[in-house]
């Protein structure tokens, strides 16, 4: 379960440039949900993400993961709980490791380094078994430098990383944004089967509105740092992609123009 | 080249074999560009002459002279980590501290070790000649150095130094404290030279707070050697790259300074490294632009 209270971000306090990126965010999101959020750019929620992982500070509030609050955790420490995937390709693995070295850095997740080798034959056969259900031919590359698979099987290979040590949580921060359709769609694949494997609770940030809709038992929008919507249960089997573009339009009754392309492209 | 020539050669070769395996470390690893070598190479070597001087022994003085140069290498880490001086920079810093600490440690710039007792005392009644006595001294400390290097690499804790050097923001998403891998790593960097430094010393007779003027390039030359001989397979092949670089390098440079139709002179050992090494680092960069050259002109 992750719990926030009244959280509040804001960057370059005091300053001219200052920013309030999350204004007061209460969400609880019960173990094993799958939570995507949407918003416009801005919206806060990378911040949002970033903060539960403990990239960012908070500036009021508190995180709480089940009944531990996290708050002051830093992020290294949070990874007990949580793995994650990023959008870009490149940040979620090291290019210029080997596919087996990536994997047993993930291994590693929330563990100490001993000073104990990081590879041996049982952890290349559990590697080899896992990348074996990606069927992209990865399991006999196990030697191979990251950096030179494409960037949907990278994005593949983190989201078994992110699923090779137990943890509770799974953020995903538009982890298909940066694929082909249909890598996109055969990592999307690969995240459902995962989470309903390991009964994860997971909050999803996605551009596409399709995606937001289709994945998950809930759907938030966020606009300027807050929740503005939270779909659930009969609601949101009824809603359509155009719902929650009108819903869009309605946040934004600031006279702002529904500008975002992107989102009508994605759908 | 004679063979008194030559044994020296190695023996130059394997201590600078130790000052590659740091800079590997820090240049390759962890991507942290550290020049304080050019300093903790002295520190290691005046604080090891000054403490045998001293009548301390020879082992515990070259364990203390390695400490001083690994906490040099703190210090250059506390600097960027802390207040986020441009590692280079904050290596210079500690490098430009380090040439007034050295001549401090030794109370005058240069120290003489001819009479005094070092780590190869009890060894000279075995029997085996003083002039191979050396070389097998320092390839032994290379050697085992290296293979401590490579095992640690292999390990956890330095796969994750590896990943901290490849990529920051995923080493710390699975939970890899990167401050800490970065001081650690710097630790251990400036340790080996140092140590590279108490060996000098002790097999050279002297130290000299004017010895570790271009330690860096030379280490560089010698890890670049390597890479490019012997490729970026496995860690172990990279480290032994190291020595085995080192020691190519010594030769060349001896073979250059040795020929009288070039006309050379030991004064122009720095210029010549400079030219070696920025050779090996064109080398590649022209070599894929010919193959790239190449390969159109096929097509066409």
């Amino acid at each position: 379960m992750i719990r926030c209270e009244n959280l509040h971000v804001t960057f370059n306090h005091g300053l001219a440039t200052e920013k309030l990126a999350l204004r007061g965010i209460d969400i609880t999101i019960p173990s094993g949900d799958f939570v995507t959020v949407i918003g416009s750019n801005g919206a806060g929620k990378s911040t949002l993400l970033n903060t539960i992982a403990g990239d960012i500070e908070t500036t009021r509030g508190h995180i709480f993961f089940e009944d531990r609050d996290v708050t002051n955790l830093p992020a290294t420490a949070r990874t007990k709980d949580i793995a994650r995937v990023f959008q870009d390709p490149l940040a979620g693995t090291c290019g210029d490791l080997s596919v087996e070295e990536n994997m047993a850095l993930a291994y590693g997740r929330g563990k100490r380094g001993r000073l104990t080798f990081a590879l041996n034959s049982k952890l290349r056969k559990l590697f080899k078994e896992q990348l074996s259900r990606l069927n992209l031919g990865i399991e006999d590359r196990l030697n191979v430098q990251m950096g030179l698979l494409s960037g949907g099987q990278r994005q593949s290979v983190s989201l078994l990383m992110a699923a090779l040590q137990p943890s509770s949580i799974l953020l995903l921060d538009e982890h298909t944004a940066a694929l082909d359709p249909k890598t996109a769609a055969l990592v999307m694949d690969i995240t459902s089967q995962i989470i309903e494997e390991k009964k994860l609770t997971v909050m999803m940030v996605t551009h596409s509105m399709r995606q937001a809709l289709d994945y998950g038992t809930r759907t938030l929008m966020l606009h300027e740092g807050k929740v503005v919507f939270d779909l659930t249960g009969e609601e949101r089997a009824k809603y359509e992609v155009k719902d929650l573009l009108n819903l869009f339009a309605l946040s934004r009754n600031d006279g702002e123009e529904l500008d975002d392309d992107k989102l009508l492209l994605d759908t | 080249m004679s063979l008194y020539a030559f044994l020296g050669t190695l023996e130059i070769g394997f201590i600078y074999g130790l000052v590659a395996m740091g800079v590997f470390i820090t240049f390759r690893v962890l991507d942290f560009p550290d020049l304080t070598v050019d300093g903790s190479f002295t520190l290691g070597a005046a604080t090891t002459a000054t403490l045998i001087v001293l009548d301390i022994n020879p082992f515990l003085s070259t364990l203390c002279g390695t400490l001083a140069a690994s906490s040099a290498g703190l210090v250059t880490a506390w600097l960027n980590l802390r207040f986020n001086i441009l590692h280079l920079l904050a290596s210079i810093l500690t490098m430009t501290a380090l040439y007034t600490i050295n001549l401090r440690v030794m109370g005058k710039p240069n120290m003489s070790l001819i009479m005094e007792p070092t780590m190869l005392t009890p060894f000279e009644g075995l029997g085996i000649p003083a002039m191979y006595l050396k070389v097998v001294f320092v390839a032994v400390f290379a050697i085992v150095a290296g293979l401590l290097v490579a095992w640690f690499l292999y390990t956890q804790y330095g796969l994750a130094m590896r990943a901290v050097g490849s990529n920051k923001r995923m080493a710390q998403a699975n939970g890899i404290v990167v401050d800490e891998k970065v001081y650690v790593g710097l630790a251990l960097s400036n340790g080996l030279v140092g140590l590279a430094g108490a060996l000098f010393a002790q097999t050279n007779g002297f130290a000299d707070s004017t010895m570790g003027i271009g330690t860096i390039v030379v280490g560089l030359a010698a890890v670049i050697i390597g890479e490019s001989l012997f490729g970026t397979r496995s860690i172990l092949i990279v480290v032994m790259g190291c020595i085995i670089g080192s020691i190519l390098y010594r030769i060349a440079v001896s073979m250059a300074l040795n020929a009288d139709f070039l006309g050379f002179q030991a004064s122009d050992l720095n210029l010549l490294t400079a030219v070696l090494v920025t050779l090996s680092l064109i080398f590649p960069k022209l070599r894929s632009e010919w193959k790239a050259k190449k390969a159109k002109r096929k097509e066409i």
